[in-house]
């Protein structure tokens, strides 16, 4: 073994690890590396491990809740001979403790070594050194429901040579709770380690108990902290913030500086409807649970989880398992109705924003997260229990298994729907019913783990197949390890009612590092240190802690991959307590084991001010929370077209050079005009709308001629309009030329208005109007026609449409337009895009009419969920490039050349509603989108052809209805969802996507300018998307994101720190005003106050 | 009338050769009840929601009380369809006199059923199956077997005809239900929070009642949680009643419970308990009296009629009750306000309190039942062995639906009023119904 020391005092700037999210982690991305898992033959390997159980009258799931949660693993060198050993826990099963004597060959020394634990449900298993003597001892947790004295968990303290002696008790940690895991952290840097203890309850509590259930620690439930006061651990679980009610069905638990403050903070996963826990050190001793000021949703029924840096950006990623099968048929056969009423009484309860899903929380520092579990591609892994995310193909990147499998499906919605039909059954067969029987005869169905490789760029790649995990099996706990020391890390994991596996990795993997930690304290291992590994483009961010996963304790050293790096840099590495210790110039492929000689200091952070800055001084608009839910009228729709408010717009009314901001109404609150007036936002007086509509667009032009600014408002929404309502008419408001706005008659056409624009069609020289019809309320996805209106020069506008418009209008669910004169004719053009539509280039032929030439400008069609279009020269050359904000990547749909979106509509019932059924692709197969029990409460005929969810899960849209029904039905289409730039060339326009963040939320809010003061136009996003159905849950990824551009149309993503935009909800608007010879950034944001920033 | 000379002449055959083949006559009214209780099966295993269920049973009834008029067999009482929307009907029925007109009346019921219930395609099984014990008891013969088939296909038609057309295939085009917002407002209960059962039930189309407007209930005692407010009276009553509840009290809670799905938590695993709607339970004390009495086919095939007819009124004007109110369940209440560990015995069903679903319809089909088969009229009620509930004997229906009513209480799902209330609304419609036909 090589030991190094390096000593060099450096003084580093924390700020240099924090990267530009663009510029992360594809270091090593032009080379090919694999991982290639192989598994060991057991028995030529010495491992007999199984976790087997044996069901029976007393030992089943009907009486023990967490029966068939699988057992854990542990690694680590027990005898200090360089060859990290094993442990395996078993539910019901003896465990068993393996040397590991090199080569891939392991002795069973559970017998010999005493470790083979006690007739106790046993859990998971941790390793550490808990009484630094510098040998690893070994603490294992039990749970069951027998006697709790018989449950104490036990320390096994290593007495060298493989002898063990069990002294939980001496230590004060023979805890009688329902254990989960033990996790050994030294939260107090006070050099030794103390306790968290996680636990579960083994009792379903009833939802309306919950109020009271918080309240009241529960003894074996509730979660502990132990801190180690000279080798005896006191439980101060209360006075260090620690929640400990009955409602805690502790899973995992995960140690890991989020803040990166220099104190370990922990996250706790909760199974069921309890929120998980984001405890925060408080570096005082205690703990906050801060997981909803971190994390914007979380998953439902929380299991395993792993903090590991992900993009190499030097923040802790946060990442939670739950219970999504990727496959259509097994969504098909777990998803229920959607609830809302439960949802709403769930938040309302405090209980959060939480679904059924893995969710990834992207750490953009000063406590920013973005989910993006779906972008990432690691969002379904069926029923998982660990994740473990490591550098399998020492490629430079983390990449991450996911163990899984129950073994009964109980989950399966024809359990709870029909298996109760056995208990009549039996009576009418007058046949005594035996409820073990229904429980042990339902389906088990196996699958294989998940393996992803980090692409680098925030994207994960299955490669399960393709690396060794295409066996159908159960799998729990797991830990990885580099067992035979080549250099690669191997894999352990525990099987239900299978030998334990071990997995070989024998892959084409890059150059490696191995790093162990040597403290001086009583924490040997120096648990909660972090290492820094500086690299040319990136920096990789690792931290000492092996419980990781689930029930499991992985290998205490650090394994770094480097790619094709022959010398390493520097590596920083910052001791529990804070010191920081640097190597230089490290050399690829070795195993070093440092010792703690601090040689470094940590130096003042330099915070560089972001590019917009907060103000405080937004006009007093606050906007009232409305209370529609659009699925009650149209259950089929997937997000709801009432939530389109704050429209912004500013002008001039009164001529004064200061400006008016009109901001947007909705149903229920009027919208409301500002004027800046020294310094201060007053209500604009002459100027009043009405509660009944929903302000969808507003534009600010002199339409009649006087020189004076006129207002048009397009009103839009769904909420309960319906077709002949007045609120859907658009509005004109003329200035009298003293600033009064008073409503002139205008076309009383009526759909809810997408988008508009002012546009002299036949250059009279007066503005006419475009209008984009998005839809009619109701009536969802019915196309209504888009509105051309001539205005003969004194702001009377006729409806010229079937002249000038393709379709005689009807060309789509309009959302965005923009105009422009792309043909260079001298007429201007219109661009348009909605939902389910090309982006349409209209090109105004001579002011006589429109014609679609969208081919003529695209190579091939481009069709969306189009919800935002910004013009600008991005690329410096001179003429007009198109961004287009579209649904983004971050949920289940999935659309591209190969594999459309298809809206499919018709009054498939006939029953005089409007049946609206997307069609989506789920693997390489399109399905119906909504489940089930959607699909019957919409169609009572479907309520015959699908009598169980079994008969639906594999239905095809064939299958719901004939072709003629199909062909009949209108059919709208998309194939991308990710938002682009298209770069405006002499071969028409190509499209380049936005950068991988920008793809994170569906963007309805494109401002681009130039913020940096670099010449070039930058673009600032806004989107979100908080009404989708519950089942899509929240898609809040966006926090105001900035794109810097280089000048060529490069678009990089600022974090949260650089731009300065940190806000959380949907934005809806930008709006760009100058004020006191400044230019700021209004925000407009659904159901929020509006936010200023100013340009720096 | 056209074909009653014709009929008494086939009735004499069969029976003569009933008589020459098998020396008892068929037990008309349980063979009748059986077949009904295959549709039962159907809406268990469905979940059919208890006004759903009444819909079903009312359709089913109708079409075997209609192969029988349409044969023109002369009934006690006066047409049950007189004092209905239908009255006018013209049935399109094939001009045929039939030997066996309750086989094909039994045809037209399973037909019935296969058309209106989601898993109704598993009827065909029992139509053939009915097909051969009436081939093998000759009920009929192989020869007429077709005919009539055919007959009893045209009356499950027509009768879906009118099922069509009253309104439950608009229900899905209608804006879901949103709990209004407010104190004393029912709003989802635990454990499964299932949505509003069928909000809109008042659009569906009834057959005796005109106007709905008539029926309405009594207002209910305002949401006050005032001590001596008569709600806070009646909430301490739901609250104290259930917690002294005798064996005997706790057997007829259970007794009356009828929740079509109950669904019982494990963990992830949740099993949907079902037992038979309230409806299906009074169809089953309807075929205990008709089996007593030993009614003749026509009688039973009336006798059903009247009471599904009956139910599916009852269910409409209740449902009207309930979403009109959107009272509050105790359950939401006491959990809030008093005792967030109180549970119900019963589990409370998805839908508003006010009226008491049970008291209304069980009310009203006694009251038609008594007024068939006379007061005072005892019976042996087995209608929920199969669910795992003894026998229970009742002086009258008059007693077993004040049994069914106060169970409510006793269950902790209803405070008093809604279940006085739901009687004598229960009461009036029965009452008009009875008047109607009697």
């Amino acid at each position: 073994m090589i030991i190094q020391f390096i000593q060099k005092i450096t003084s580093i700037s924390i700020l240099g690890f924090i990267m530009s999210l663009s510029m992360v982690c594809n270091t090593f991305s032009q080379t090919d590396y694999s991982a290639n898992f192989q598994k060991l033959n057991s028995r030529k390997a010495g491992i007999s491990f199984k976790n087997q159980l044996k069901e029976d009258a007393n030992n089943n799931i009907l009486r023990y809740e967490y029966f068939y949660n699988g057992g854990g693993v542990a690694v680590g060198d027990l005898d200090n001979d360089g060859l990290e050993d094993l442990f395996f826990t078993g539910n019901m099963s003896s465990n068993k403790v393996y040397r590991n004597l090199g080569n891939l060959k392991f002795e069973d020394l559970s017998r010999k070594s005493g470790l083979e634990g006690k007739e106790v449900w046993t859990t998971g298993v941790s390793m550490a050194d808990v009484n630094g003597d510098g040998l690893l001892d070994i603490y294992v947790c039990y749970s069951g429901k027998g006697d709790p004295k018989e449950r104490g968990n036990e320390l096994w303290i290593n007495q060298g040579n493989f002898v063990f002696k069990e002294e939980a008790a001496e230590y004060g940690i023979a805890d009688q709770s329902n254990s989960t895991q033990g996790l050994f952290f030294d939260f107090d840097r006070d050099g030794d380690l103390d306790l968290y203890l996680l636990n579960h309850h083994i009792q379903v509590i009833n939802e309306l108990e919950f109020d009271e259930a918080k309240t009241i620690r529960h003894p074996y439930a509730g979660d502990k902290l132990y801190q180690n006061d000279n080798g005896k651990f006191i439980d101060i679980s209360e006075k260090a913030g620690i929640k400990g009610s009955a409602l805690g069905f502790g899973l995992a638990v995960i140690a890991s500086d989020i803040n990166q403050d220099g104190w370990m903070d922990l996250l706790v996963t909760n199974d069921y409807i309890e929120p998980d826990y984001l405890y925060i050190n408080n570096q005082d001793g205690t703990f906050s649970d801060r997981i909803t000021d971190y994390f914007q949703h979380i998953s439902h029924f929380s299991m395993g989880a792993d903090i590991a840096d992900i993009n190499n950006d030097g923040n802790p990623d946060v990442y939670t398992l739950d219970m999504l099968p990727e496959d259509n048929e097994r969504q098909k056969l777990l998803y229920g109705p959607e609830n809302y009423e439960q949802y709403a009484l769930m938040i309302q309860k405090g209980f959060y924003h939480q679904n059924m899903r893995n969710m990834l929380q992207l750490n953009l520092g000063d406590g920013s997260f973005s989910e993006i579990g779906q972008l990432s591609n690691i969002s379904n892994t069926d029923w998982s229990w660990s994740a473990l995310f490591f550098d399998a193909t020492n490629s430079g990147n983390k990449d991450l298994l996911v163990t899984n499998g129950y073994f009964r499906d109980y989950t399966n919605r024809d359990f709870l729907k029909y298996k109760g039909d056995y208990y009549f059954k039996q009576a009418v067969a007058n046949e005594k019913a035996d409820t073990l029987h229904l429980v042990t005869t339902m389906t088990s169905t196996p699958v294989h783990n998940y393996f992803f490789e980090n692409q680098g760029n925030l994207e994960f790649k299955d490669r399960s197949l393709d690396w060794g995990f295409e066996e159908k099996i159960f799998s729990n706990g797991a830990a990885y390890s580099d067992l035979d020391n080549d250099g690669d890390l191997d894999l352990v994991i525990n099987h239900l009612n299978e030998t334990a596996g071990i997995y070989e990795n024998k892959g084409e993997t890059g150059n490696w590092l191995e790093i162990q930690l040597k403290e001086r304290s009583k924490n040997t291992n120096a648990i909660g240190a972090k290492i820094q590994v500086n690299l040319a483009e990136s920096n990789q961010f690792y931290e000492m802690q092996p419980v990781r996963g689930f029930q499991s304790s992985v290998s205490q050293r650090i394994h770094i991959g480097l790619g094709e790096i022959e010398t390493v840099k520097s590596i920083q590495i910052t001791w529990p307590d804070g010191a920081l210790q640097v190597l230089e110039n490290i050399e690829k492929n070795q195993r070093l084991t440092i010792s703690k000689e601090p040689n470094s200091q940590l130096s003042s952070k330099q915070k560089a001010e972001p590019v917009l800055i907060s103000s405080d001084n937004v006009p007093p608009f606050i906007p009232q929370s409305v209370g529609f839910n659009d699925f009650k009228r149209q259950p089929l729709m997937l997000t709801m077209p009432s939530y389109i408010s704050p429209s912004l717009a500013k002008g001039d009314l009164d001529g004064d050079g200061n400006p008016e901001v009109f901001i947007g109404g909705t149903k229920g609150q009027a919208g409301k005009i500002f004027s800046f007036v020294i310094g201060e936002w007053i209500p604009y007086a002459r100027f009043t709308s009405s509660a009944s509509v929903t302000d969808a667009v507003s534009i600010f032009e002199d339409f009649n001629n006087d020189g004076a600014q006129d207002l048009f408002i397009g009103s839009g929404g769904y909420q309960d309009y319906i077709g002949s309502d007045e609120a859907l008419e658009d509005r004109l408001y003329l200035n009298d030329g003293t600033g009064k706005l008073t409503k002139a008659p205008f076309p009383n056409y009526k759909f809810s208005t997408g988008t508009a624009q002012a546009i002299d069609i036949n250059k009279d020289g007066y503005f006419d109007l475009f209008i984009g019809a998005r839809m009619i309320p109701g009536r969802y996805p019915q196309i209504a026609a888009s509105k051309i209106l001539i205005n003969d020069g004194k702001g009377v506008f006729t409806d010229q449409t079937i002249a000038f418009l393709p379709q005689d209008g009807k060309i789509g669910l309009v959302t965005s337009s923009q105009k422009m004169d792309f043909n260079g004719d001298g007429f201007d053009d219109l661009l348009v895009a909605g939902e389910f539509m090309n982006l349409t280039f209209l090109i105004n032929e001579s002011g006589k009419t429109f014609s679609d030439q969208s081919q003529k400008y695209l190579a091939s069609p481009l069709s969306g969920w189009w919800g935002s279009l910004a013009l600008g020269d991005f690329d410096s050359d001179g003429d007009l490039d198109i961004v287009a904000g579209n649904f983004g990547l971050n949920s289940q749909f999935e659309a591209n050349e190969q594999k459309f979106l298809k809206l499919y509509s018709a009054d498939f019932d006939q029953n005089g509603s409007v049946d609206p059924i997307l069609e989506c692709f789920i693997g390489d197969q399109a399905y119906p989108f909504p489940s089930r029990d959607e699909l019957l409460d919409q169609m009572v005929s479907m309520r015959s052809k699908f009598t169980d969810y079994a008969s639906y899960s594999k239905a095809k849209m064939t299958d719901l209805f004939s072709s003629k029904e199909l062909d009949d039905a209108q059919i709208l289409t998309a194939n991308t969802l990710e938002s682009i730039y298209l770069e405006n060339t002499s071969a028409g326009f190509v499209a380049h996507a936005l950068p991988k963040i920008a793809q994170a939320f569906p963007i309805y809010a494109i401002l681009p300018i130039d913020v940096n003061h670099d010449g070039h136009l930058d673009l600032v996003l806004g989107g979100n998307q908080t009404f989708t159905r519950i089942r899509m849950g929240l898609i809040d990824a966006g926090l105001g994101l900035v794109l810097s551009n280089d000048g060529k149309g490069n678009f990089e993503a600022l974090l949260p720190s650089e731009s300065g935009l940190n806000i959380k909800g949907d934005i809806k608007s930008i709006l760009p005003i100058n004020v006191d010879g400044q230019t700021q950034l209004l925000f407009g944001i659904n159901q929020q106050a509006l936010q200023l920033f100013k340009v720096k | 009338m056209k074909s009653l000379k014709i009929y008494l002449i086939l009735l004499g055959l069969t029976i003569s050769q009933l008589v020459h083949a098998e020396p008892k006559s068929p037990n008309w009214p349980k063979i009748y009840a059986d077949k009904l209780f295959q549709l039962t099966e159907i809406m268990v295993t469905d979940v059919a929601s208890p006004p759903v269920a009444a819909r079903i049973y009312a359709y089913a009834t109708l079409a075997s009380y209609l192969t029988i008029q349409e044969q023109g067999v002369k009934f006690k009482h006066l047409s049950l369809l007189g004092g209905t929307y239908l009255a006018q009907n013209s049935w399109s029925t094939p001009n045929a006199s039939l030997k066996s007109p309750e086989f094909a009346a039994i045809i037209a019921m399973l037909q019935v059923g296969e058309a209106i219930m989601p898993s109704g395609y598993l009827l065909k099984e029992r139509q053939e199956e009915w097909i051969s014990e009436a081939l093998k008891a000759k009920i009929i013969s192989k020869k007429e077997l077709q005919v009539h088939l055919e007959y009893g296909t045209e009356i499950a038609k027509s009768v879906m005809e009118i099922a069509k057309k009253d309104g439950y295939l608009q229900l899905s085009t209608l804006t879901r239900y949103t709990p209004s917002q407010g104190e004393g407002f029912w709003y989802p209960t635990p454990p499964a929070y299932i949505a509003a059962v069928e909000p809109e039930w008042k659009t569906i189309k009834p057959f005796f009642i005109e106007d709905l407007a008539a029926y309405k209930p009594t207002p209910m005692a305002p949401f006050n949680l005032t001590e001596g407010s008569s709600f806070h009276t009646q909430l301490m009553e739901v609250y104290t009643v259930t917690q002294e509840l005798t064996e005997e009290q706790k057997l007829i809670a259970n007794f009356w419970d009828c929740n079509p799905f109950m669904v019982d938590f494990s963990g992830h695993m949740a099993i949907g308990i079902k037992k038979i709607s309230p409806g299906g339970h009074w169809m089953g004390i309807t075929g205990i009296a008709a089996e007593k009495q030993q009614l003749s086919f026509a009688e039973t095939a009336y006798v059903h009629a009247l009471v599904g007819l009956t139910l599916h009124d009852a269910f409409i004007s209740c449902w009207q009750a309930k979403y009109e109110t959107n009272r509050i369940r105790p359950e939401t209440v006491i959990n809030q306000k008093m005792d967030q560990r109180w549970r119900p015995l019963l589990q409370t069903p998805p839908f508003p309190e006010y009226t008491s679903g049970h008291s209304v319809i069980s009310r009203a089909s006694a009251i038609v039942l008594t007024g068939y088969f006379g007061d005072n009229f005892e019976f042996i009620d087995s209608s929920e062995t199969y669910f795992g509930l003894p026998e229970r004997p009742f002086k009258s229906f008059l007693l077993a639906s004040e049994e069914a009513a106060i169970s409510r209480l006793y269950g902790g799902i209803h405070f008093r009023d809604a279940i006085d209330e739901g009687v004598k609304q229960g009461e009036k419609i029965g009452k008009m119904i009875w008047e109607r036909t009697k």
